[in-house]
């Protein structure tokens, strides 16, 4: 699925101004790192309420094209340069993860 | 190469003292095959060498409808029916009912010292109120060894050896006992231990200099993965600047990760899924679940960790081209 549409269709707030042309095939939600690390999919969306700059390593590295901070928190400023530069699209949301998870199966990924 | 390493009487005591220890906690549990394949005593001994044949394995246990064990037929059992022309008798009549079994809390040295008395190529492992619950062979105990060897760690004579020189723990391979040369390192990253903020960028960029040269995602992911973590422990546990070292070879490449801080007092506990010491401030970045080194060793084929408190951690992982998925 094209990111672009999963934003779209799930009402999702883009906060990178970087292209959403990507595609899809997987989610993760995870709040602990190294979980993360151990367990997200390659070419995923991953659903978190961590903010701080060491996601975009994670991201990178395991292979999430963006990420979504539910419950309505925000990214650091900082956060958000340096996901333009790594290429990792960031996302914000007031939904809870479970909300969102759902909001995303319903629209076709998964499942 | 190395010197002083000739094995006397005594070294091989303490050696095999070590390995045991590496073992003990291994039971028949961990090592069964749980999906065995079984059938009624009502079936035929033809049956019976048709499933085996089939399945390629060289016993089936008999059960009743509740997973009871009742007895087994082996490969000599089959060749008894075969040459006295029974072999479309039902199983009932055939088989063996007179069973050595083992149960699931047995430990690794139990195990094999019933495979070497009684020489069966298998053996049932029932649980306390005689139900079937799984099957081991000689082959189940040489890949549950083999596992456990894929992390080595230099707790014996030659760490101690390595920690008293300082200078050769970092000089030296710990996986190899070579030098290395770490000026030949293909890939070399500084860690800076001040900045939270660029935990993992090294590992980032090594992930980024391997696509240059392999299009095996899956191995530049599990090298990546697992140099993260150990690059994250350099920042936020070790109070060190430490490095990493990367070498490419088709065929292996090999991650070294040292940092010259805290140390781990106790590598074992570390290693444990869960176990952390992270502080509440960095576990509020999400750090400190206690998976990183689990990662390390579910994502590397080779690795092995020395290090003691106050001593720095060297960290050395090896990856296979066709090692672990
Ligand atoms: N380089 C190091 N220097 C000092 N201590 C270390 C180092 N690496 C690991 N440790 C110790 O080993 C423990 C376990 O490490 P591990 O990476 O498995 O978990 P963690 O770092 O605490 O949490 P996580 O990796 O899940 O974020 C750490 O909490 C720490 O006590
Ligand atoms: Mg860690």
């Amino acid at each position: 699925m094209k990111l672009n549409d999963l934003v779209e269709m799930c009402g999702i707030r883009v906060i990178t101004s970087l292209p959403l042309d990507t595609d899809i095939s997987n989610a993760y939600i995870g709040d602990l790192l190294s979980d993360v690390m151990g367990n997200a999919p390659a070419n995923s969306i991953w659903l978190t309420v961590q903010s701080h700059m060491n996601i975009l390593a994670v991201a990178s590295i395991v292979g999430a094209r963006a990420i979504v901070l539910c419950n309505g928190l925000h990214f650091e400023e900082s956060t958000v340069r340096k996901a333009e530069e790594t290429g990792i699209v960031l996302l914000e949301s007031d939904f809870t993860t479970f909300d969102i998870a759902v909001k995303l199966v319903k629209c076709g990924l998964g499942g | 190469m190395r010197k002083g390493n000739t094995l006397t009487e005594r070294n091989v005591d303490d050696l095999l003292d070590k390995l045991r220890g590496l073992f003990a906690d291994i039971t028949a549990r961990d090592i069964m095959i749980k999906s065995v394949v079984t059938l009624t005593k009502d079936r035929t001994m033809w049956q019976a060498k048709e499933l085996m044949r089939i399945c390629k394995i060289s016993g089936v246990p008999i059960t009743d409808g509740n997973s009871q064990l009742e007895g087994i037929v082996s490969i000599e059992d089959i060749i008894v029916a075969l040459e006295g022309n029974h072999i479309t008798d039902p199983i009932e009549k055939h088989m063996t009912r007179n069973l050595v079994t083992f149960s699931p809390e047995m430990n690794l040295e139990t195990l094999i010292e019933r495979f070497n008395r009684y020489r069966y190529g298998r053996f049932p492992v029932v649980d306390s109120d005689g139900k079937l619950v799984g099957i081991i062979s000689k082959k189940d105990i040489i890949g549950a060894i083999l596992d456990k060897f894929r992390l080595i760690y230099v707790h014996d004579n030659r760490r101690r050896e390595i920690l008293e020189q300082s200078v050769d723990w970092f000089d030296k391979s710990l996986i190899s006992g070579d030098y290395v040369e770490k000026t030949s390192a293909d890939f070399v990253y500084h860690i800076d231990y001040t900045d939270v903020d660029t935990a993992g960028v090294g590992s980032a960029k090594l992930k980024s200099y391997l696509k240059t040269l392999t299009d095996d995602d899956t191995l530049i992911r599990r090298v990546s993965i697992a140099c993260y973590e150990a690059e994250v422990n350099v920042v936020i546990h070790s109070g060190s600047e430490g490095y990493i070292f990367a070498w490419y070879d088709e065929d292996v490449t090999r991650v070294r990760v040292e940092d010259y801080g805290r140390g781990i007092e106790n590598v074992e506990q570390a290693m444990k899924e869960g176990f952390s010491t992270a502080s509440d401030h960095v576990r509020e970045l999400g750090f400190g679940a206690g998976m990183g080194l689990p990662n390390m060793r579910r994502y590397s084929d080779k690795m092995v960790v020395v290090s003691e408190a106050g001593k720095g951690v060297v960290l050395e992982m090896h990856f296979y081209r066709n090692g672990r998925k």
